[in-house]
């Protein structure tokens, strides 16, 4: 509703309205980045405060550890929120492609690698056919492919699997290794590398454009000529490529692979999407804050761990502070 | 203020304000509704009309201002507050659940069959079964099955929010019936219509809104039509829309009759029971209007040709090629492009103006790794063609439906097509914006495009088109030459009626 | 494209009322038929199908028939409980923690109490999901960790148990293992019922699928969002609770380990198979239950087959898939041909 019809000069198309004297709470929640920022500040000095040993490089790349495979997933979750879809299975498909990983390592890192990517892109596709073509509701389709993995590696572990459950030096390099004197992750560089590809997927290319139009608006996109089940086909493809790549991470940092491997990751890969701004209606978000989403997380992990609370109040304290971030986010961009 | 006044005054308002975020729809408003009188809330869209009526009946809370109710201050909370206080709304979508039946419907308001009955019958659907599911029901009958349940709160204010859009002229008779009655009971209507005609016939008096603002109270008695388009437009903007005419010379002499410059022909084509055998040629360079009652076919006629759906036999051929589209993606290669008559079907409204305009670049698989820079050039000069309005550019759902409108058609602007299908492009839109889409649609024309045009406004006809068809029961019943075409003739054409002309 | 068609079609009355009828409850006839067979087709499979095998089915089939309830009523209102399985295990571990041993009117009192605060914490969770505006999803997996963490505090080790008196009532012995059915029926009837005629007669039931169906709609026809939401995460909490002791009085041991996102998953595929719609607003309580008794049945039925619990797992999976498939095709020609 614009307040008199269109006699304002043309100008560039990505200029913002200014009101004039915009209020703090407007500017903040203009850019919700901002405040994800210094939650995330906030977070680390409150730590801090908890364990003082943390606030040095050492106790950053805790977090960071914690951080990558959530930043990963959530990549491929903040894909398909966008399009409207969510993927449950994400965290089975990585736990699948590890173990597979981890049963070709005896021949050679590429093999493993290829294979275990090559898993993760599969069930991702079939998750794509099952919602882009036969039309099943997201969450079923990823449920039920969450129980179709989860039965056949059970059944495959003591059979066509029931070799090697170690991962290749070369992966475990990547998900526990550092350089720097130890002071930065492989998986840091993993995750910046697959970051940039996702960044550029999203802001600079027409695929990425399709995305935020289907989850926006579906019948727009058809009438405009997108087809829809392409674009989804592809969008659970890469989810399920990204999946495989945190399973890969996940197995390495553990060393050895089990099917309890990256199930815990599910509800964290989730939550970073929509702390970060990733409305699961789709067709809002940015990877951008799906990455400081993954880091608030990470250092929430940290600090339950300094904490030192058992599993049970851990999992009260994690599952509240989930919920009260998505709440604050939801607020500031109410504000808006 | 003396008491009497105050006494007359059923419902009145006081420096009305509301604001969207950094969007100011209501600046500060006062209305006052007499008891016993029909009132029209007029103003151009994005004045801020729908806005009140959502802040009269509870939906909204208004920022500012203040709100009595027979002499006494009410803070409505709810829609539940204003139907208490005797204030029951009919809004533009009808307020049913369409996955319940209208007996479900009745439960959740705390009504019974009967006490809508006799306002059924009084609107011939006492036959109307109850158990059907609200879905399957065509929204004419759901808006008057609406109002029978608004009524059957008996309110002592009844607003009609654009209720007579969707009805036949029979329909709409018997809803001014109902309007008539509740003035002779002494109680009051609030009736918001672009139909300037139908207010004219039916109210008493008028609150005009211009810019968020009440700027005019008028008696309507001996008000014509132009005056009341001078007050919601203010003078300047009213006297450029009023003369909007074909100022333009007449294109047809671009168009010949050879066979080459047939760009769309449609041979025998059917749908289902909804289009019966329709043929019909448009050349290059020509305008072609189409006009129909509701429901005779012609919103199927555009989606068989915008590829959205197969037809059941028949022919399409767009440039001597056949078409066969399994979805809309193949008709716009071909370049038979739509612009849907429902803006929510075209926008994503989350999304910036640029990517709203650039969305069929990429719809190609071989575009989708190519990178977005490129399209600037082409998004802003269509921006600057358009004259579209900037200045909420990142979300397209917050301008003005005039705005919007401009924005699905700048799309197909922004990447090519042959022929250009709009389907009501004016529908719902402000005076002056339809003045600057009937201008581009003729630049289009002349530029050697074509454009098919369905139009539910018989009076723009001759404005836009060369050649025009008038559609009835799936079938063309009529064409001619859009110059001399009355409304009176295609009125008579498309009830089915054969004319003495033609 | 807005067809808008001002004719009501004029068909006779009977046919249009049968097509209605089979329109409207097809769904339910089906997959009550589809039970009838499979425990047809199971008596066939085993060497022996009496009272003790039915009383199994019955027996173990409670909890999963409350849990699929409870997803329901969410799910009908618009929104999605990915918690329900947490909750599920906080119940019983509660209820084992406070009933072991007790007298049957005690385990009765107990059992209200720990229902009535299932259903004030669920609805606190109804609450967040409403006022919050942050997605069910987010906020019911966050509920799912939770009531795991809860009800790991609650009952640290596996231990605790139910009341005699208590068993009896779900599993028609004392000792959880019977050959009558027939209090367990009864469990599952009474509640089912009372909550079908609450949700397809009165204002406050209807509500829940007017706001499921349309927000908008139902606000503008005076219904409360909120409220309804809350209402229909409470029920479900209740919901739980029985499925909580039903578990609890088979087990006749808590244990606060069990996966609750496991047992969620099954509620949602029992919904779906149930014939509620996802996005809500459609759907009945009479259809979910067979469904979820088809999905608890299926493991026997495929272990009477000779085919393992893996298998089973996969096959249900794409079983899952395919009927959500054929339901999605069935629903889109029928919005074709109107």
């Amino acid at each position: 509703m614009s307040e008199s019809p269109s006699t304002a000069p043309p100008v560039d198309a990505t200029d913002e309205p200014r009101p004039a004297k915009p209020s703090i709470a407007r500017q903040l929640s203009a850019r919700p980045q901002i405040v994800l920022i210094a939650v995330l500040v906030g977070l680390i000095v409150v730590t801090a405060i908890i364990e003082p040993n943390y606030l040095s490089l050492a106790g950053l790349r805790n977090s960071a550890f914690f951080a990558v495979p959530i930043g990963v997933l959530a990549a491929g979750q903040t894909i398909l929120m966008l399009t409207g879809g969510i993927d449950l299975s994400i965290a089975m498909i990585a736990t699948a492609s590890a173990y597979v990983a981890a049963n070709q390592s005896p021949n050679g890192a590429v093999i493993a690698i290829a294979v275990g990517l090559l898993v993760g892109l599969a069930a991702g596709t079939a998750n794509g056919i099952g919602v882009g073509v036969l039309r099943v509701n997201p969450l079923i389709m990823t449920i039920a492919m969450s129980g179709i993995l989860l039965g056949l590696f059970t059944g495959w572990a003591t059979t066509i699997f029931a070799g090697s459950t170690r991962m290749h030096d070369f992966i475990i390099t990547l998900g526990r290794g550092t350089f720097f004197d130890g002071n930065v992750p492989w998986s840091v560089v993993v995750w910046i590398g697959v970051s940039i590809l996702v960044l550029l997927l999203l802001r600079r290319t027409g695929y990425g454009r399709n995305l935020y139009a289907v989850g926006d608006n579906a019948i727009a996109a058809r009438l405009s000529g997108m087809r829809s089940w392409q674009v989804l086909v592809v969008a659970y493809g890469i989810s399920g490529l990204l999946g495989a790549v945190a399973g890969l991470l996940m197995g390495g940092r553990i060393g050895a692979v089990d099917l309890q491997l990256a199930g815990f990751l599910l509800l964290p890969s989730v939550a970073a999407a929509v702390i970060g701004g990733t409305s699961i209606f789709g067709g809002v978000g940015t990877y951008t804050g799906t990455i400081l989403g993954a880091l608030i997380l990470g250092v929430v992990q940290s600090m339950l761990t300094f904490l030192g609370a058992g599993q049970a109040v851990q999992q009260v304290l994690y599952g509240t502070i989930v919920v009260g971030l998505s709440w604050m986010y939801m607020r500031l961009a109410a504000a808006q | 203020m003396t008491l009497p006044t105050a006494h007359q005054s059923l419902l009145s308002t006081e420096g009305i304000a509301k604001s969207y975020g950094s969007i100011v729809a209501l600046r500060s408003v006062d209305i006052s509704v007499a008891s016993g009188e029909i009132h029209a809330l007029l103003g151009a869209n994005g004045a801020g009309k729908s806005t009140l009526v959502k802040i009269l009946s509870g939906v909204f809370d208004s920022d500012a201002g203040s709100m009595t109710i027979s002499g006494s201050a009410v803070n409505l909370k709810g829609p539940g507050d204003a139907t208490d206080a005797g204030i029951a709304t009919v809004f533009q979508d009808p307020a049913l659940i369409p996955d319940l039946s209208l007996d479900q419907n009745l439960t959740i308001s705390g009504l019974r069959h009967s006490d809508v009955a006799p306002w059924l019958e009084r609107m011939q659907l006492a036959e109307l079964d109850f158990g059907l599911l609200v879905r399957d029901i065509p929204l004419a009958t759901l808006r008057l099955v609406d109002l029978a349940r608004a009524l059957a709160h008996d309110p002592q204010l009844l607003m009609l929010d654009e209720i007579t859009a969707a009805l036949t002229p029979e329909q709409t008779d018997r809803v001014f019936d109902v309007m008539r009655e509740w003035k002779r009971m002494n109680r009051s209507v609030l009736f918001i219509s672009h139909r300037l005609g139908e207010v004219l016939k039916i109210c008493d008096v008028a609150t005009i809104l211009r810019n968020g603002r009440d700027v005019a109270h008028l008696d309507l008695t001996g008000v014509d039509e132009a005056e009341l388009v001078t007050s919601m437009l203010g003078a300047e903007l009213a006297r450029e829309s009023m003369s909007i005419s074909r100022d333009a010379a007449p294109v047809q002499g671009a168009v010949t009759d050879t066979d080459n410059d047939v760009v769309l022909r449609v041979t025998d084509l059917q749908y289902r029971d909804k289009i019966n055998g329709v043929s019909f040629e448009l050349r290059r360079g020509e305008i072609l209007g189409v006009t129909a009652l509701e429901g005779q076919g012609q919103s199927e006629l555009f989606s068989l040709l915008s590829g959205d759906h197969r037809p059941t036999s028949g022919e399409i051929e767009i440039s001597g090629e056949r078409l066969s589209a399994r979805s809309p993606y193949d008709a716009i290669r071909k370049g038979l492009v739509l612009v849907p008559g429902n803006r929510h079907e075209a926008l994503l409204p989350q999304r910036s103006i640029r990517e709203n305009l650039a969305t069929p670049l990429y719809n190609r698989i071989g575009r989708w790794f190519s990178l977005v820079g490129d399209e600037s050039e082409r998004v802003d000069s269509v921006v600057t063609r358009l004259d579209i309005d900037t200045r909420a550019a990142s979300q397209v759902g917050r301008l003005s439906g005039g705005n919007q409108q401009k924005v699905t058609l700048g799309r197909w602007l922004v990447s090519d097509f042959e022929v250009l299908l709009c389907f009501d492009p004016t529908r719902g839109i402000d005076i002056q914006t339809k003045a600057q889409i009937y201008e581009l649609l003729r630049e289009i024309a002349a530029e050697g495009a074509a454009v098919l045009m369905y139009s539910s406004e018989l009076r723009e006809i001759p404005l836009v088109c060369d050649r025009v068809l008038v559609m009835y029961g799936g079938s063309i019943v009529h064409e001619q030459d859009a110059g001399t075409a009355t409304e009176e003739v295609l009125l008579t054409a498309a009830h089915g009626l054969k004319s003495a002309q033609a | 494209m807005t067809a808008v068609n001002t004719t009501v079609e004029a068909k006779s009355a009977p046919t249009r009322s049968w097509r209605r009828w089979a329109q409207r409850h097809g769904w339910t006839v089906g997959i009550w038929m589809l039970l009838v067979f499979l425990v047809v087709w199971y008596s066939t499979l085993i060497p022996r199908f009496g009272g003790f095998q039915f009383s199994t089915i019955i027996n173990g089939g409670t909890a999963w028939i409350f849990l699929a309830a409870a997803q329901a009523v969410v799910v009908i209102a618009g929104g999605l409980d990915l918690g329900v399985g947490g909750l599920l295990v906080l119940t019983s571990a509660t209820a084992a923690q406070f009933m072991d041993g007790q007298p049957l009117a005690v385990a009765v009192v107990m059992a209200v109490v720990i229902l009535i605060g299932s259903a004030i914490l669920n609805g606190i969770v109804g609450w967040v999901v409403a006022v919050s505006k942050v997605p069910d999803i987010v906020v019911t997996l966050g509920s799912l960790y939770i009531y795991q963490g809860l009800a790991l505090m609650m009952l640290p080790k596996v231990g605790g148990g139910s009341s005699d008196g208590f068993r009896w009532l779900f599993t028609g012995s004392a000792t959880g293992i019977g050959t009558n059915p027939w209090p367990a029926v009864v469990m599952i009837t009474v509640p089912i019922a009372v909550a079908a005629w609450w949700m397809g007669r009165t204002p406050s039931g209807l509500s829940l699928y007017a706001v499921g169906s349309d927000e908008t709609a139902a606000f503008l026809s005076g219904v409360n969002a909120v409220r309804t939401k809350i209402v229909s995460y409470a029920v479900a909490g209740a919901f739980v609770a029985i499925a909580g002791f039903s578990t609890l009085a088979i087990a006749g041991v808590g244990n606060a380990t069990t996966e609750g996102g496991t047992l969620t998953l099954n509620s949602v595929a029992a919904v779906v198979l149930g014939g509620v719609v996802l996005t809500g607003g459609a759907g009945s309580l009479v259809a979910v239950v067979p469904a979820a008794l088809i999905l608890f049945f299926f493991n026997p039925i495929l272990s009477a087959l000779g085919v393992n619990p893996n298998q089973a797992q996969v096959i249900q999976g794409v079983l899952l898939v395919f009927v959500m498939a054929i339901a999605g095709l069935i629903e889109l020609r029928r919005r074709r041909r109107s």
